[in-house]
């Protein structure tokens, strides 16, 4: 399948040039040090909800666990920023590797369990405590094996590209 | 000062820092005396960390003086090997510690079976550690005194076997498959979000957000974020031994492991020790004190930038 031409075009602008080749601290190796603190926020505050979903540190309350959901969509909006700029650096390295598809689907499905936790746990406060984990449970599983997954698959972009860029085979 | 000045102002720590520790831990288990155990397992966990350098700055040593006519290939070799046997079981010795730490650090039990029985673990390791440390002094020793050496070539059963546990470590990481470097990286990741996770929300409740989480629970997340830095220590170290040459004489790498021996001395100093007792009445919606706050902040902002040197590895390298 050929390579839409689109992908050269936004390599050849000035922005993806800078992020790419800049020698300056602060292009290419700066964005991808922020991917992995946004990474960081992301999954580490999620994990603490499930972890606690699942039963760890049982003496911690879990409604007050809700506000971790502020750093979670922060990580997630660094997440995005810091991801479209890596993309908009190597556009045609991105989007013909399929691993790129599989770390995008596995990131909805993780924040959309997420949300699905917010709103059926930390949305109703009638619920007890033992609720919370019964309705909780598979959700926080579920989370923890779709975070893994997101990680891996965008670790693995690293080892599993075909294109470097548009006229460049890796 | 080059590395081998480095490494051989940081690697007398590990040696006689583990015999002292191992002597005054015996004392104080045949005395019972409590404080002198937590004492001890707060230093055989500091050595633990103290010997990450001490091991990483060896190949550095090494480039420097290999050149030298009286210097034996064969010897290096040995001190390495035993070099690696001793940090692993140090290693092994301080996790054990931490976790004895962790435990009892809270309860102040130290009377139970299993309370003894961890110590008893951290004592077997200790021994073994013990003697390891004292091979790889003694053969570290030989290369740069042969003077002080009885017979014409040293044989170190020890070392022999360290150094082919270097290269069978080396070969599995670069040979067997190569897919074995990104699933390291892959667990680097997920150690990495295991440790900031839990100890980044224990520093930001400390520091006074999401105020209505008591702070005492959070302490049983501690374990999940240890297991995270040991995770990263294994991987870490499986990718120094797979390149070494990649990582030695790197400026970004260097730094990275000093902040991490920053961030990780904070961890266990404030986080598994019973300094943290004072943490523990901090109920929800009360301040914690202005001390521990800085001390969070530092903690947060240290594994910030371990995080940020170690995607800055590859910008270090010497070529």
């Amino acid at each position: 399948m050929a390579v839409p031409v689109i992908f050269q075009t936004i390599e050849e602008s000035g922005l993806s040039v800078w992020i790419r080749d800049s020698p300056s601290i602060f292009a290419f190796w700066f964005i991808l040090s922020l991917h992995a603190v946004g990474m960081g926020m992301l999954v580490g505050a999620s994990m603490i909800i499930d972890l606690r979903i699942l039963g760890v540190a049982k003496d911690l309350p879990i409604a007050p666990l809700k506000s971790l959901y502020r750093i979670i969509w922060s990580g997630f909006w660094v997440q995005v920023v810091t991801g479209t700029l890596l993309v908009i650096g190597y556009p045609t390295k991105t989007f013909t590797n399929p691993d790129f598809y599989i770390k995008i689907v596995l990131i909805a499905l993780a924040v959309v369990v997420m949300q699905m936790m917010k709103n059926r746990v930390f949305s109703d406060p009638t619920l007890s405590e033992p609720a919370m984990m019964m309705k909780g449970k598979a959700l926080a599983t579920w989370s923890l094996v779709l975070w893994v997954g997101a990680v891996t698959a965008g670790r693995l972009l690293a080892y599993t590209y075909s294109y470097i860029k548009y006229d460049y085979k890796g | 000062m080059n590395l081998a000045n480095l490494h051989m102002l940081l690697n007398h720590l590990p040696i006689l820092g583990t015999l002292i520790t191992l002597g005054v831990f015996v004392v104080a288990l045949i005395g019972n005396k409590n404080d002198l155990k937590h004492a001890c397992l707060t230093l055989f966990a500091f050595i633990a960390l103290a010997a990450i350098p001490a091991y990483l700055s060896g190949p550095g040593a090494q480039a420097a003086i290999q050149e030298s006519p009286d210097v034996s290939m064969a010897m290096i070799e040995a001190h390495q090997g035993a070099a690696l046997l001793a940090f692993i079981f140090m290693e092994l010795t301080g996790a054990a510690a931490v976790f004895s730490l962790w435990r009892f650090s809270s309860t102040g039990k130290w009377l139970t079976a299993s309370a003894r029985a961890s110590l008893a673990v951290v004592l077997a390791f200790a021994l073994v550690t013990a003697g390891l440390m004292g091979i790889a002094g003694n053969t570290g020793g030989d290369i740069r005194h042969p003077e002080i050496l009885a017979g014409q070539e040293p044989s170190s059963a020890i070392g022999v076997m360290g150094a082919s546990l270097i290269k069978s470590m080396e070969h599995f990481v670069i040979d067997t498959s190569q897919w074995i470097w990104p699933i390291l990286e892959d667990l680097h990741f997920i150690g990495l979000i295991l440790l900031v996770g839990t100890i980044g929300v224990l520093n930001l409740r400390v520091l006074g957000f999401m105020k209505r989480l008591p702070i005492a629970p959070l302490h049983r997340f501690i374990p999940w974020g240890i297991a995270g830095f040991i995770i990263n220590v294994i991987t870490g170290f499986l990718f120094y031994l797979g390149m070494p040459g990649f990582y030695v004489l790197n400026f970004v790498f260097q730094l990275k492991i000093l902040a991490v021996l920053l961030a990780g001395g904070t961890l266990l100093l404030f986080y598994c020790t019973s300094a943290f007792r004072g943490l523990e009445r901090v109920g929800p919606g009360e301040d914690a004190a202005a001390s521990a706050k800085l001390i969070a902040a530092c903690s947060l902002l240290l594994w910030l930038v371990v995080i940020i040197l170690g995607r800055y590895i590859p910008f270090g390298e010497v070529t």
